[in-house]
């Protein structure tokens, strides 16, 4: 509240307001009055001379007569009467260098004359010569007479001036009193009073609404309105300010997290107690600011550099730091540092210990086989990924697959795969050094590399050892396995700059170990060479050739006759798929059918063959051919690709009926899905389609199957028939297989017939149905009309030789 | 009195003759008793004399001067032409002096004859007539040339 203050009389603004008006009114009286009296004084003088001369110039005439003539009487005559002015001292008139007539009042005894005042005198013409100087007249002035004229004269016109100095005083004394103070003083005792917080304003002074006093006090009601309003919303902040402040301090002072707040040096401006206990902070006691890099960091010019970044870029970053620790105590921090916009900077610390630990026991897995303890596929690429072919050093990457391991682990289940593994595992983990390094990167494939060489002579040595090592037989549950391994070989830079290319080139040379390791005895790994890239590209062009081939419908039918060896009649043909290559010819099915199941293609072509064979036999039978087409069908296209609904609609679509198409099959499709290739063929047979048996006898060729699966027909390999003589083994093989299947009520072909002999021999043994060579070789579909003519001619020719 | 004695001057002008009409006066002569011992006078002494500043001459001898009749041409024509005053201007000087001073104005003769008497008879005595009828009674002492 403010102080209220008395103002003395003195001191206010009615007295300093009409004091100073009556002082410079007074003080500019007193000065004008000196000048008034001045200038009446020296007025006052001048009139009486300009009295005097004006005196003198009506008796002038008459002075000049008197002198003129002499006459002492009229002289005097004129003196006295200039006398009788009270304002003349002497009057003497001369005639010449005589005294005509002297008039003078008696003298007082305290005049006063001005020295420097001049008596008035007239020279006296002659009235009647003129310009004839005949004496002259001389008047002496009263001066104490002037003088005291004068001085009453300036001290009524000084009363005067101070008398409307006085009225002047009063009246405006009075009107600033009524009109100006009165209400400023109203209104400041108004004002000392006034408690804006309380609502309250001002009253204008009555009459005061126009003038500049009402404009002030609205001015100061509406400043006030203002203040109050200001000060309640500054009241209201500084509340809610306070809550504010006191609930982030409790979160500052309570948080689980530590926070501090540094600029960009690292200098410590404040930190709260999860600060301490988090870093570790030791207490020091210092005045000295502490530093962000105080407590134990692993390295703590990152945790700088991190800082440095924020500030620089104004952005948050974030980053885990390691806090080392007592006792392998160690610690790791998550630090989140923000710019507050004024230098300094904001950070938080966690304790992400634990989620660090998961992450790299987490990491840690992800790049290793828990089996075996080596690395995975991706510890590989992962340990390899920065590889650079100038600078690194030269290694040798050496990829192992095991030889028969599929069918133990399918034989005796996984835990002995697995115990397989581990052994396997150990014995490599005793040929290598522990500088290499070792992965199992699939099932039974391993991955070694063998740091520091890269020389043949010096690898082929340890992959020696390690392969004859591999190659020993395994001790399981007291029963000894053996297992072969193929080794690929692949140097590093030469074989390829990266991992996974050198992994390729150890592939590819694994790969041609493998697939030569069947027909020789070759030692059980092989170094890469850019050979067999180029093998592979050859294989991968031709695939593109297949793939560009079957969609343009490149591949040709050929239908090689069956005939009725009883007979010697057409029975049917089977189809065989020719592929007419532009660059290397006529490509064989053996190469390029394995080659289309790899790559997906065994169905279309499938459907191809099955559509066009079914088109052709269509038109033959329309022609007056007796006869049926039958179509191979590989273990890939069953049962999906190839569906019996599918069969049956080509057939449907041709108006074929079911004996005209015939579907051989091979041992394969009856090896792997059991139930599902039975399904398949039952399908097919109860829908009247007949099943064949082709290649039979060079597989497994189990009876059993030929019991479980219900077949029409197999067809004799003809590698059985080619060597097929009267005395040899063959003979009685094929003679069994034909009584055999007599006896299960099969019907059998023979394929490879290629001279009379062999023909005359399975005739005899009662093979019904026979083709090859010797009877035609396949023909293209245009020539196969004429062919059966010449088919049925020679079995008319025999049967009437016969 | 001022615009009274202006107008009176206009008047006095405009009916003053001028010198090119042809003489109703003719010229006047001052004369004196050749007793008197008077000789010629200037024009200052006969003014002087006349107009009452002394009566009396260097030479020791008074001489009383006398006027011709107030209404007279020739009294008129004299004062015009010794000091160029009208004679109302003449009258009102000697006004003055006579109300308070104790100067007289001169005697006047009742005509030019009786002049001529006086002066023969008083050898202090001057005054003027015509100059035609100067006769051996008297001497000139003064004329004014033309």
């Amino acid at each position: 509240m403010a102080i209220r203050r008395i103002v003395p009389w003195s001191s206010g603004i009615v007295f300093r307001s009409l004091a100073a008006v009556a002082l410079i009114t007074l003080l500019l009286g007193g000065i004008s009055s000196i000048f008034i009296r001045d200038q009446i004084t020296a007025r006052g003088h001048e009139e009486a001379l300009q009295r005097l001369s004006e005196l003198l110039d009506t008796v002038e005439s008459t002075a000049s007569v008197a002198t003129f003539a002499n006459d002492e009487q009229l002289a005097s005559e004129v003196a006295q009467g200039l006398l009788r002015n009270s304002e003349v001292q002497r009057v003497i008139i001369s005639a010449g260098n005589t005294e005509l007539a002297r008039a003078e009042r008696s003298p007082q005894p305290d005049t006063t004359q001005p020295s420097n005042a001049p008596p008035v005198q007239r020279s006296l013409l002659s009235p009647f010569k003129k310009g004839d100087v005949i004496g002259s007249i001389r008047l002496e002035a009263n001066w104490d007479a002037i003088s005291s004229r004068v001085v009453a004269n300036s001290r009524q016109a000084i009363l005067t001036l101070l008398g409307q100095l006085l009225l002047v005083i009063g009246g405006t004394a009075g009107m600033v009193f009524l009109v100006v103070v009165r209400p400023i003083k109203a209104t400041s005792d108004r004002l000392h009073r006034l408690d804006p917080t309380n609502a309250g304003a001002l009253e204008i002074p009555e009459g005061h609404a126009g003038t500049e006093i009402g404009r002030l006090v609205s001015d100061i009601n509406g400043l006030t309105g203002r203040l109050v309003n200001t000060l309640n919303q500054e009241r209201e902040l500084r509340r809610q300010q306070e809550i504010g402040q006191r609930k982030y301090q409790d979160l500052f002072d309570h948080a689980s997290s530590g926070i501090f707040v540094t600029d960009t040096e690292g200098c410590l401006a404040s930190f709260n107690r999860a600060f301490v206990e988090l870093t570790r902070l030791v207490h020091v006691a210092t005045e000295q600011p502490r530093k962000l890099t105080e407590p134990g960091w692993d390295d703590h010019t990152q945790l700088l550099d991190l800082l440095r970044r924020s500030a620089d870029q104004q952005i948050s970053c974030e980053d885990d730091f390691l806090l080392c620790g007592r006792q392998g105590d160690e610690r790791w921090l998550h630090v989140a540092i923000m710019p507050l916009g004024d230098g300094s900077m904001q950070g938080t610390v966690t304790d992400v210990t634990a989620r660090k630990r998961e992450e790299i026991l987490a990491r840690r897995l992800v790049i290793t086989d828990s089996l075996t303890g080596f690395a995975n596929r991706e510890g590989l690429i992962q340990h390899y990924a920065m590889l650079n072919s100038v600078s690194d050093l030269p290694f040798t990457t050496v990829m192992i697959d095991l030889d028969g391991f599929k069918q133990i682990n399918d034989a005796k289940g996984f835990p002995v795969g697995d115990m397989v593994l581990m052994e396997v595992s150990r014995r490599i983990r005793r040929a290598t050094h522990p500088s290499d390094f070792l992965s199992r990167i699939g099932g039974d494939e391993f991955v070694l590399i063998f740091n520091g060489i890269s020389e043949r002579g010096a690898a082929a040595t340890r992959i020696e050892a390690l392969h004859a090592n591999l190659c020993e037989p395994y001790e399981l549950n007291h029963e000894s396995v053996s297992m072969g391994a193929s080794i690929g070989i692949a140097f590093f830079p030469q074989d390829g700059a990266n991992m996974s290319q050198l992994l390729r080139s150890a592939e590819l040379a694994l790969n041609s170990v493998r697939e030569s390791s069947r027909s020789a005895s070759l030692p059980g790994y092989r170094f890469f060479a850019p050979q067999l890239q180029a093998a592979v590209e050859h294989q991968r062009r031709l695939e593109d050739d297949l793939r560009h081939a079957v969609h343009n419908g490149e591949l040709r039918l050929a239908f090689q006759p069956i005939i009725d060896l009883h007979t010697g009649g057409l029975a049917g043909a089977e189809v065989l798929l020719r592929w007419p290559h532009a660059v290397r010819g006529l490509i064989s099915p053996e190469v390029f059918i394995p080659l289309a199941e790899r790559v997906g293609l065994i169905s279309e072509i499938g459907r191809q063959v099955l559509e066009e064979a079914c088109r052709q036999v269509a038109e033959w039978r329309r022609d007056g051919l007796n006869m049926y087409v039958s179509v191979n069908v590989s273990v890939s296209q069953i049962p999906d690709e190839l569906s019996p609904d599918a069969i049956l609609d080509v057939l449907q679509r041709f108006s074929l009926p079911a004996e005209a198409i015939v579907i051989e099959i091979t041992e394969g499709v009856l090896m792997g899905d059991i139930g599902a290739a039975q399904r398949w063929i039952e399908q097919l047979r109860a829908a009247g389609l007949r099943i064949y048996l082709d290649d039979f006898g060079t597989g497994y060729s189990s009876l059993s199957y030929l019991k479980r699966f219900p077949m029409d027909t197999v067809k004799i390999d003809k590698s059985f028939v080619i060597d097929m003589n009267a005395d040899n083994s063959d003979h009685t093989l094929v003679n069994t297989i034909i009584t055999m299947a007599g006896s299960l009520g099969l019907k059998v072909v023979a394929e490879g017939i290629e001279d009379a002999n062999q023909l005359a021999l399975l005739r005899k043994m009662g093979c019904g149905y026979g083709q090859g060579f010797f009877i035609s070789h396949p023909v293209a579909a245009a020539d196969f009309v004429a062919t059966a003519a010449r088919i049925n001619a020679t079995q008319a020719n025999t049967a009437s030789n016969s | 009195m001022k615009a009274i004695h202006t107008l009176l001057l206009i008047l006095l002008i405009l009916l003053i003759p001028t010198p090119g009409w042809p003489a109703t006066t003719e010229d006047w002569v001052l004369i004196a008793n050749p007793k008197a011992g008077i000789g010629r006078l200037t024009q200052d002494e006969v003014t002087n004399i006349f107009l009452g500043r002394y009566r009396r001459l260097a030479s020791g001898v008074t001489a009383e001067p006398l006027d011709q009749p107030a209404d007279s041409a020739l009294r008129a024509r004299f004062y015009r032409q010794l000091v160029d005053k009208s004679l109302a201007e003449i009258n009102a000087y000697w006004a003055r002096l006579v109300f308070s001073g104790k100067t007289r104005p001169p005697g006047v003769a009742s005509s030019s004859e009786d002049a001529m008497q006086r002066v023969s008879l008083h050898p202090e005595t001057l005054a003027y007539i015509e100059k035609s009828r100067v006769d051996a009674r008297v001497v000139v002492v003064f004329e004014i040339v033309e």
